[in-house]
Parts: structure tokens; sequence; C-alpha cells
């Protein structure tokens, strides 16, 4: 996993840090953004293996950003895991419409998301490879 | 029967023995004063028995005359006693006491008929009477029912509800006033028009509503229909029931409807403000739980990134439990549970407290904030934690929506004559609309174009409104220009003797 770039995406700034600290001590290379408009920015520069944002945002939410990147040919096949602080934010068919490949809810586990990233990552290895 | 028909015979007949006999008599007496001439002397001794026969029948014809004036006046007694006992049934004594039966006397075929048509007249007098009390009865029950109909259509009229009663036909039976003004009809002059008339097209749900019911005779259906008016749409809770005759035929149906616009909207309120206060409470704890597991895990990795960590974890703790005294305060003050310490307070000082309190979240986003000085040293009498709670709310409210390079500003100043204090808390935000600045007040209540701006509970100036005008008599208001920036104004009694003493006896 090391080298995997991860953008990390939420308006509140000690879930950014921790989810940075966690991702950086395991070796990924962390890229962040405060909100839905200033992460689609990113995502077209710094091509992030996985993004991970949260749901309710200002300027653009997450489902927002989710579909912006879903239209883009160079980066609809970006993974994407969202964290919410809202119970039943998504629907099933939404998820599995919009590929978002992990839902965690807040109060989340650093633990838990880091397994989320390296399992996800770790499928998509394994798709391309037998490509 | 026969016998005593013919006994007025008798005495006719001795009447007609003695007028012959009479007559004869005469003729003797006369025949004797003529025998001096010569032709009565040849039958002298022969006229002399006939004399006493014919003296013996005088008699009897003069018992015969007394007889039958004897009779005579016995009929006429009885015809009296007949016409008496009549005048005594017209008085309608002789009814109940029976009296008169008692003078009853003399012939007996009079007495009969006397007696037939007595009763006869007092069974038609009773049969009178008793139907002349009927007669009272009914016009009581009638008076009784009318009072009764106009009481029960004076209740039907007062009711808040819409009520509308319609028979098996669809017409209209009766409404009420609320009914009336709900679908715009003359309530009191629109009886036996058909409903569908009456409630315009644009509610044909309801009018469909009562007919489904009707035709299904369901005892009671409901349904929320929302209805189109000229003030708006509004939603009503319909109640139909359908009414039966004695045959248990539906005869007509009932329909009651509750306005439930106000309560849709506090129920939507309350599961916005849950799902707020959820995401609220979720992203401290987010951290909190975050923080805590990646120390439990030795992530940080120097003595710098742990002191890092755990104060990120209290201030974390500290947002919570504001955010959780936010809701109970607002509770509380809405209940009138909270104790209230109003005490003689500087403004200045309550001021300053706050906006060290503000300053670095101010700087953290790079807006100035402009204090006047000096600013008011009046006292003022108030709660001092709720007056600090209102204006680090507004403080905060204007730093929130202000975006990056604003300023914010806050000022005092003394209305002597209304012995208020008032401080103003001025931003170059992102405004509020003019139609919503009614609402901003309102428990829940986000600018819509503003949710985006900036998380919050929608409780903020919920609280401010509450402590300033429910608890402390005062008064809070906001000017604002959407683009231009906003101004929140509120005043409070000063801490002269008069206003501490008005303060204390109004219960607070």
């Amino acid at each position: 996993m090391a080298g995997k770039k991860v953008l990390v995406v939420d308006d509140e700034i000690h879930i950014v840090h921790v989810v940075a600290i966690k991702l950086r001590n395991n070796g990924f290379e962390i890229v962040t953004a405060a909100n839905g408009a200033e992460a689609f920015e990113l995502v077209s520069s710094e091509k992030p293996d996985i993004i991970v944002t949260d749901f309710q945002m200002p300027v653009m939410t997450g489902l927002e950003l989710v579909e912006k990147i879903r239209q883009n040919e160079a980066t609809k096949d970006i993974p994407v895991i969202l964290l919410t602080a809202r119970n039943f934010a998504i629907e099933d068919k939404q998820k599995e419409d919009l590929q978002i490949s992990d839902c965690l809810s807040k109060p989340f586990s650093p633990k838990e998301l880091l397994r989320s990233i390296q399992d996800i990552l770790h499928h998509k290895a394994v798709v391309q490879a037998n490509r | 029967m026969k016998l005593r028909r013919n006994l007025y015979l008798v005495p006719i007949t001795l009447v007609a023995t003695g007028i012959v006999a009479g007559g004869l008599l005469l003729g003797d007496l006369a025949g004797r004063a003529n025998s001096g001439i010569g032709v009565g002397s040849r039958f002298a001794g022969y006229v002399q028995n006939w004399t006493v026969v014919l003296w013996v029948c005088c008699v009897v014809g003069v018992v015969g005359v007394i007889w039958l004036i004897w009779y005579c006046l016995k009929l006429t007694g009885g015809i009296t006693s007949i016409t008496r006992r009549l005048d005594d049934n017209n008085l309608m004594d002789s009814c109940f006491g029976g009296n008169a039966k008692k003078k009853r006397d003399g012939n007996p075929v009079i007495n009969e008929l006397s007696r037939a048509l007595s009763e006869r007249l007092d069974s038609y007098t009773n049969r009178n009477i008793v139907l002349e009390r009927q007669i009272q009865d009914l016009q009581i029950q009638i008076q009784l029912s009318q009072r009764q109909k106009r009481n029960t259509e004076a209740i039907i009229y007062s009711i808040r509800d819409a009520v509308i009663v319609i028979d098996e036909f669809d017409k209209l039976l009766m409404a009420n006033e609320a009914a009336g003004k709900l679908f715009d009809f003359d309530f009191r002059n629109s009886q036996h028009r058909p409903v569908g008339e009456l409630i315009d097209t644009a509610n044909n749900e309801f009018v469909d509503f009562l007919h489904q019911s009707r035709q299904g005779k369901i005892r009671h259906t409901k349904r929320e229909i929302d209805f189109s008016r000229d003030d708006g749409p509004k939603t009503f809770d319909c109640i139909v029931s359908c009414v039966y005759d004695e045959r248990e035929r539906v005869c007509g149906v009932v329909a009651v409807l509750h306005d439930i616009t106000r309560e849709k909207e506090i129920s939507q309120m309350k599961n916005d403000f849950v799902s707020h206060v959820s995401h609220e409470l979720k992203t401290p704890l987010a951290s909190i739980t975050a923080y805590s597991e990646m120390l439990s895990d030795g992530e940080a990795e120097d003595e710098q990134t742990r002191e890092e960590f755990y104060s990120v974890i209290q201030s974390q703790a500290k947002r919570l439990n504001r955010l959780i005294e936010d809701i109970l305060n607002v509770s509380r003050i809405e209940s009138g549970l909270i104790k209230v310490d109003k005490k003689p307070v500087s403004l200045a000082i309550l001021i300053e407290e706050q906006l060290q309190m503000i300053k670095g979240y101010a700087e953290e986003k790079d807006i100035e904030i402009i204090s006047q000085k000096p600013i008011v040293f009046d006292q003022v009498y108030v709660d001092k934690d709720m007056i600090s709670q209102v204006i680090v709310n507004l403080l905060s409210n204007a730093v929130k929506y202000t975006p990056a390079r604003g300023s914010v500003k806050i000022e005092s100043e003394v209305d002597e004559i209304a012995g208020m204090a008032r401080v103003s808390v001025t931003d170059t935000g992102v405004g509020i609309p003019e139609d919503e600045l009614e609402h901003v007040f309102d428990k829940f209540y986000r600018v819509v174009a503003n949710k985006n701006c900036a998380k919050g509970t929608g409780l903020g100036l919920n609280l401010v409104k509450q402590i300033v005008e429910k608890v402390h008599d005062g008064r809070v208001f906001v000017t604002s220009e959407p683009g231009v920036g906003s101004t929140f104004v509120f005043e409070l009694p000063l801490a002269t003797t008069e206003t501490a003493e008005a303060v204390k006896n109004s219960g607070w």
C-alpha cells in the first residue's frame, strides 16, 4: 500500500488531521480538502487512488462531489469511502449507482477506516491484475 | 212501559165523563126551571135519580182534572230537572263531583236519558281535557326541541374545526363557519346545494373522499388532505363518519376537518432538529473517539503529538457539552424550570469577557472584531450567565456567517428615558433574505440559503430570544441585507431601583 495517495475531505479539521496521521503512519500519501468543491479541484490534479469524504459539508456535499467525479471519464473509477454522522444518509440504490465502496458512520474507528481502505485497494489491485 | 204510556188515558177518560155529566146536570137544572110552563113535570121523579148520578160523575171529572194537572206538573218537573242537570254539566262541576246524580228523581226515562247524555258529556269533557294537556305538552316539546336545535347549531357553529354534514344525495345539510371559511361559501344559506358545487374543483379530493365514504358505508374514515388556498397550501386531517338511520341505512355523512398545517410543520422541524442535533453531537464525538483510539493504539509518536491529541479531545468534549447545554437551556426556559439569578451586572465587563472568548475563533477565520470604546458602563439587572450566552451566541453567529477578511462590530448605548441598555452586533456576512427575517428566532429554523455556509442546530437565536424577552422582559430584533450583512440588536433593563423591583415582581 506504500505510496498510495488518499484524498481526505471533511470540514472538521480535527477529523482530517486524525485520519491523515493514521494513514501516514501506515505508509499512505495524504491530500486534504475542507469541502467538496476544493476536493473536486484536487481530484484532477492529484489523481488520488482513493477518496475518503464526509457527507455533509458546506459549499459542496460529499454526495455532490461523488456525482461530479463519476461524470468525468478520468476520475469515474476512483473508489470512494463516505463518512457520515447521519443515519440513513444514503440509500442502498444510491450507494450502488454512485459506486460508493464503503459507508462508515461517525463516530468511526480510524483502525476500521484503514482496514476498509486497504481492502478496497487490494480488491482493486486484484481486479486490475486479472484484466 | 206500555202500561205506563197508557196511564195518561185514565185522567182524560175521567175528565170526559165529568164534562158529559156536568152538561147533563146543567140541562136538568134548566128543565126544572122551565117546569112551570108544563113540559118538565112529566119527568120529575126520573130526573131526581139522574141528578145523584150526575153529581157523582162531576166529582169524578173534577178528580180527573186534578190528576191531569198533577200529571202535567210532574212532567214539567222532569224537564226542569234535565235542564238543570245540563246546566250543571256545562259548569263541569258535576263531572267530577257527581252531586247531580243524587238530585236525580222523577221520571225514570228522562233520568236515564239525562244520565246517558251526562255520561257522554263527561267522557267528551275528559277527552277534551286530555287533548288540551297533550297540546300543551307538545307545545313545550316543540319549544324544547327548537331550543335544543339552536343549542346544537350554536355548538357546531362555534367549533374551530370545519364541520360539514351532507345527506344521502351529497347535498349540504349543515356547515359551520369554519367550513364556510375554508371552502369560501355562505355557510348559513347553502342548505340543499350539492357539495360538489360548493367546494372548489381544486379540492375535488375531499368531495371524492366524502362520496367514497358514503358509498363504502364505513363508520369512520380518516385521511390527510392538502387543500389549495389563497393564503397558501394547508393540510387538514379529515375524519368522515357515516350517519345511519333506524334501518341501518346510511342517510348522510359528517365530515370534521382539523387544520394540522402547523403540527406538520412542527413535526418536520422536530425531525430536522433531531437530524441536526445528532449530526452536531456526533461530530465532536467522532473526534473524541478517533483521537482516543489513536492514543491507545500508540499512533502518537512523540509527546507533542500526544499533547495535541489530548487537547483536541478536551476541546471537543467541551463543544459537546456546550451543545447539550444549549438544547437543555432552550427546553428549560420553555418549560419555566430554569433558575434565574438576576443581579446588577456591568454590561462592559460582560461584553469584554465574551469578546475574549470569541477572539480565537475570529482569528482562525481571519475576521476583524471591532469593539466600541469606551463602552457603556451602566449596569443592567440580569442573569450574568444567561446574558453572556446571548452575547456569545450573537458574536459567534456573526463570525460564523461572515466570510474571511470580513468584520464584526459590537456597540452599546443607553436609553435613559426607556430605562434600557441597547447592544448591537453588526457583521459583513452573507445576510438574511427579507422573507426569512421573521423566522430566524424560531426554534430549529435555519436560513435556507445559508445552511451550507456553516453548521448549526437552529437553537442559538431561539435561545437569545427566550433569554432576552421571556426571562428579562427585553427585546431582540434584526435588520439585514443579503450579501451586505446583518445587525442583531437586543435591549435589557437598566439596573435602577425601579426596574430591579419591577423585574423581581414579574416572577423572574
